[in-house]
């Protein structure tokens, strides 16, 4: 089985060590990055990722002429910053995901796949470091890709606008700027959930079919699943009268729709029903972008 | 002659993917300033053992244990198969590696440098020969300048130049104190740089030393006749561990 003539390389090691160790080894003297500054070294790369990326930039342009086209069309830019709000919520649910999706689903797979994600092993840089990181460095350019032409949008209805205030009459001044970028703010936040979703996916899976395959699902499960079992469970009894606006936080997509309707469409309006639990939702989107965040950490880990 | 503590010592190590075992009872020293060479046929474990003595993956028995100066990498590592994120030139991808050290693009010169490749610097990782992608993973394998290098086939797709240069990288490491161990096919190449070279077949080491001791026990007039003796079974079938063994 085993050989046994250790003594004679012992005798060629002990050599070359003697001779050479002191004269050519060319260690920098530098101090090792803090976790912190680790973190920033993976979110420049993902930023010049995905500023390199020519997909990235294509999306954030047929978003762009998708929403502005949206608004124009349905009469948002005359109507005002309220009306603009109700005629993007529907196709952002939609679009939203998918971009967020885009973004993140091989995100760190393609690490993997290259067998980056083993070399990375070998660094003093801690799987959650790595996660935030490339999560951070996403975010940064998936934000620049939804709110850019959100902020187009915002543009054009405050320039292109028709007596804003006689539409809204019994409510002066409801029509805001400051309402919209609420509507940015949160589909920002629901941007980011999403996010953090594609990337556990991306964690968790080896290949790029099993990628898209279960980041389809995840879009499914998000986008109809979770508000049909929240439908299933209000209709069967299951759900009270009164839980239902804090249920709706369970879902992402239920939780942001609320969210836009709670603070910006039904305080325009001045009066409605109550659509969601502000708190309930902000903490339900936080949660699924912290459950996320740790479920890809835990995938790297394994 | 010297009785000090390996640099990383493998006991007993045995690995398996649940019933298919891949590594049973190996024991490996890996010296500073020493390269060790694994050889051995398809198949046999070298890979699945370089991971293990990496870190990459824990073995199912046995113990590895590393001895090695406190480093902020202690450990660098050449996949088999080295890829690397297009969109970024060599430069780009090494200064990233080094900063995760402390390092910059000064040392990620350096070790381009080191490796011959300074002139690709800028070139895109994507535009790269397979050589030379291959030499890139070993100027990465080495940033931060790990007490052990662990390079898993580094002359694989080579032509003998790149071959020879590549092993040539290997002794300068070790003549600088770091520990290099290697898997290589190219046996002329490992009975001339090697200081110790580990044989193992079918998951198990048999045969490990000097490569002019280890020609010395089988009387044998080059590594390859070591080779060929000390593995058993067909040379020329890929040995499936779990299926052949």
């Amino acid at each position: 089985m085993t050989g046994t003539p250790n003594s004679v390389s012992e005798d060629v090691a002990s050599t070359d060590t003697d001779a050479d160790v002191p004269a050519t080894k060319s260690t920098v003297a530098t101090e090792p990055p803090d976790s912190g500054s680790r973190i920033e070294r993976v979110v420049v790369r993902e930023l010049r990722t995905v500023s390199r990326t020519r997909t990235f930039v294509v999306l954030g342009a047929a978003l762009a002429a998708v929403l502005v086209g949206i608004a124009w069309v349905g009469g948002g830019v005359r109507a005002g910053f309220v009306p603009t709000v109700v005629d993007l919520l529907t196709p952002l649910e939609l679009l939203v995901p998918i971009v967020a999706v885009a973004f993140g689903y091989r995100a760190i797979l393609g690490d993997r796949r290259r067998g980056e994600l083993d070399v990375l092993d070998t660094y003093p840089i801690a799987p959650r470091e790595l996660v935030l990181g490339v999560y951070v460095g996403r975010a940064v350019g998936l934000l620049g890709t939804v709110v850019v032409p959100l902020l187009l949008v915002g543009g054009a209805v405050f320039v292109g606008r028709e007596e804003p205030f006689s539409r809204y009459a019994s409510h002066a001044g409801a029509d805001s700027p400051i309402l919209f970028a609420r509507f940015v703010a949160l589909t920002a936040l629901f941007a980011l959930s999403i996010l953090a979703v594609a990337l556990a996916i991306s964690a968790l899976v080896s290949g790029t079919r099993s990628a898209l395959a279960l980041s389809v699902v995840a879009l499914v499960v998000l986008l109809v699943g979770l508000d049909l079992a929240l439908v299933y469970g209000f209709t069967n009894g299951y759900l009270a009268d009164s839980s239902l606006v804090h249920a709706l936080a369970v879902s992402p997509l239920s939780a942001y729709r609320g969210l836009v309707f709670e603070s910006a469409v039904v305080t325009a309006s001045g009066t409605g029903p109550r659509t969601a639990s502000p708190v309930a939702s902000l903490l339900g989107l936080a949660s699924w972008t912290g459950a996320s965040l740790a479920v890809a950490t835990w995938a790297i880990q394994r | 002659m010297t009785t000090e503590t390996p640099l990383l010592e493998a006991s007993n190590v045995d690995f398996a993917y649940g019933d298919v075992t891949i590594l049973r009872d190996v024991s490996v020293p890996i010296r500073s300033a020493a390269v060790t060479a694994l050889i051995g046929p398809n198949g046999t474990g070298k890979t699945t053992l370089l991971r293990t003595l990496a870190g990459l993956q824990e073995p199912t028995g046995g113990t590895v244990a590393y001895h090695g100066p406190e480093a902020a990498r202690e450990i660098g590592y050449l996949p088999q198969q080295p890829e690397f994120r297009p969109g970024f030139t060599v430069l780009e991808t090494l200064a990233f590696y080094a900063s995760l050290v402390g390092g910059g693009r000064d040392e990620a010169t350096a070790q381009l440098e080191r490796v011959g490749l300074a002139d690709a610097a800028d070139r895109p990782v994507e535009a790269l020969s397979g050589g030379m992608t291959r030499l890139v993973g070993i100027a990465q394998a080495t940033i931060g300048d790990p007490p052990l290098v662990v390079l898993d086939e580094p002359a694989s797709g080579l032509d003998p130049g790149m071959s020879k240069h590549v092993f040539s990288v290997a002794d300068e490491l070790a003549a600088t104190g770091t520990a290099v161990v290697l898997s290589s096919h190219d046996l002329e190449l490992v009975e001339r740089t090697a200081d110790e070279v580990v044989v193992l077949d079918g998951g198990t080491v048999v045969g490990r030393g000097n490569p002019a001791a280890l020609c010395d026990q089988l009387e044998a007039g080059s590594l390859e006749t070591v080779y060929e003796e000390s593995i058993v079974g067909d040379l020329s079938s890929v040995r499936v561990q779990g299926e052949t063994a």
